[in-house]
């Protein structure tokens, strides 16, 4: 079993990271279109996306049956099927993955949920280093404004429910997002994240990003033909 | 006051656990559900209040894991973490509930079986042991311990090989004699390590069905504070709290124990 940073692969992988509201997925939607109109073989891979373990996640959120633990290790089974199934072998095969969340919102969220900082890391060390990791930085308040736009309701475990902060989801939900932030404050340094301004324009962070992603695209794999 | 291995999960208070954790463990086909069978009645017989548990029981994770493994689909980390995922949802809901009310909590296999497939599969130990150091330290591990000689015969004339338990997605192109030998030893060399360093109480496992039970019976009834011993043993010359020699029986079996029944395949 290799660790967190032991991965020498020729494909490259590109992360973004941020609370709800950065404007993270928007980003790497743009992303991934420049990189495919550029030829290169691209692929998206979303945080809870493995089929497997995706019903029992599912049914276990519905039911709300997960404690701190099982919410942890049910979302690093999924992220381990993607991983040994799907970003792995993809970049064996010198494609560029791409992740919309990472390994860092596990940290975030098991460890504002109450699990040891240093278990969780240890629990991901499976988890192959990303070539660059955006986290896009933004205010708590910029990010509510930008969520509670045409938004009805926030889920129990999307609130942080669970942690009996408040009754009023909503202000659940603010109480968690701020606590979130604080834990990826504290990433920045320890796992090198690329930190991007997600108060400026989208087409301002858009070329940071690309400038970025372009200095590091050596090895990757161009298609041969022209999409 | 009760231990983990290490880390404290959140929301679990230790305190006031006053139940025992009773664990057997031992290989696939070595006759736990046998004992667990007849360990479960005669616990009841003496007025112990019992739960039993095992590998893949959890509501949460437990029938997503056989629906995987059905497909043989599972990559070996994932495989791993989805184990832990139903063994934490046990003890959440099942063992620590029980332990509270004081309950008798025997379990088919703990954290170490699956360590020991994790470590045979290649894993990391350091992670596997850091993953499942939330767990409560049990109040006794009986381990029964067999030969790969001697469990052969035993799964194979009873229920024939099993992809799990033959090791297959270790050994893919090996036929299904070949590799549940390589599987099953290197399984066993790592219990034996286990063993050691987590202190198991060891049964010799080729016995008889009622000579392992009786050895059983000797160690639980050591484990539940002499309740058991005190009402049943002849009292000793002296003092009947004198320490019994180890593996001494402690009360006649007076149930017909059945045959091994055949066991299901590996949980």
């Amino acid at each position: 079993m290799k660790r967190y940073g032991e991965h020498r692969f020729p494909g490259k992988l590109f992360v973004v990271e941020g609370i709800d509201g950065s404007g993270k997925s928007t980003q790497i939607m743009l992303l991934n279109e420049w990189l495919k109109s550029e030829g290169y073989g691209v692929v998206f891979s979303e945080w809870n996306s493995s089929p497997l373990v995706r019903d029992i996640t599912r049914r276990g959120k519905k039911k709300q049956m997960l404690a701190p633990s099982t919410f942890s290790l049910i979302h690093a089974t999924d992220f381990a099927d993607r991983m040994e199934h799907n970003i792995i072998p993809l970049l064996k095969a010198g494609a560029v993955v791409l992740c919309d969340r990472y390994i860092y919102t596990a940290f975030a969220r098991d460890v504002v949920r109450g699990m040891e900082p240093k278990w969780v890391r240890e629990l991901y060390a499976f988890a192959v280093k990303p070539t660059v990791a955006f986290y896009f930085r933004v205010s708590l308040e910029v990010a509510m404004k930008r969520i509670l736009v045409g938004r009805k309701g926030f889920k129990y475990y999307e609130a942080g429910m669970d942690l009996d902060l408040s009754e009023n989801p909503d202000e659940s939900f603010r109480l968690f997002q701020g606590r979130i932030l604080d834990e990826y404050e504290k990433m920045i340094a320890e796992f090198d994240l690329m930190v991007i301004d997600a108060a400026l324009p989208i087409e301002a962070q858009q070329s940071q990003m690309r400038q970025i992603v372009r200095g590091r695209l050596t090895q990757a794999k161009r298609l041969r033909v022209a999409p | 006051m009760r231990e983990t291995y290490g880390v404290l999960l959140p929301g679990i208070d230790l305190a006031d656990l006053t139940g025992k954790l009773i664990v057997i463990e031992g290989t696939d086909g070595v006759g736990r559900s046998t004992q667990l069978h007849l360990l479960r009645p005669w616990l009841e017989q003496q007025g112990h209040a019992v739960v039993d548990t095992g590998i893949t029981r959890s509501e949460l994770a437990g029938k997503g894991i056989k629906k995987a493994k059905e497909g043989h689909t599972l990559g070996r980390i994932t495989l791993t973490l989805f184990y832990a995922t139903d063994f934490a949802d046990r003890l959440k809901n099942q063992i620590i509930p029980a332990l509270r009310a004081g309950f008798v909590v025997l379990t088919d296999r703990y954290i170490y079986s699956l360590m020991a497939r994790a470590m045979v599969r290649g894993l990391d130990p350091a992670w596997i042991r850091n993953i499942y150091s939330y767990a409560l330290k049990p109040d006794a591990v009986f381990y029964l311990r067999i030969g790969v000689d001697d469990l052969i015969p035993r799964v194979v004339f009873s229920r024939g090989f099993d992809y799990w338990e033959s090791g297959m997605d270790l050994h893919p192109s090996e036929d299904m004699y070949e590799s549940f030998r390589k599987y099953q030893s290197s399984l066993l060399a790592q219990f034996d390590t286990l063993a050691q360093e987590y202190d198991f109480e060891v049964i010799d496992a080729s016995a008889d069905v009622r000579t392992i039970f009786t050895q059983l019976q000797s160690g639980i009834a050591r484990v539940l504070d002499g309740r058991i011993r005190e009402r049943f043993a002849a009292p000793e010359a002296g003092s009947s709290e004198k320490p019994r020699p180890a593996g001494s029986p402690v009360i006649e079996v007076k149930e017909r124990i059945p045959a091994p029944a055949v066991a299901a395949t590996e949980d």
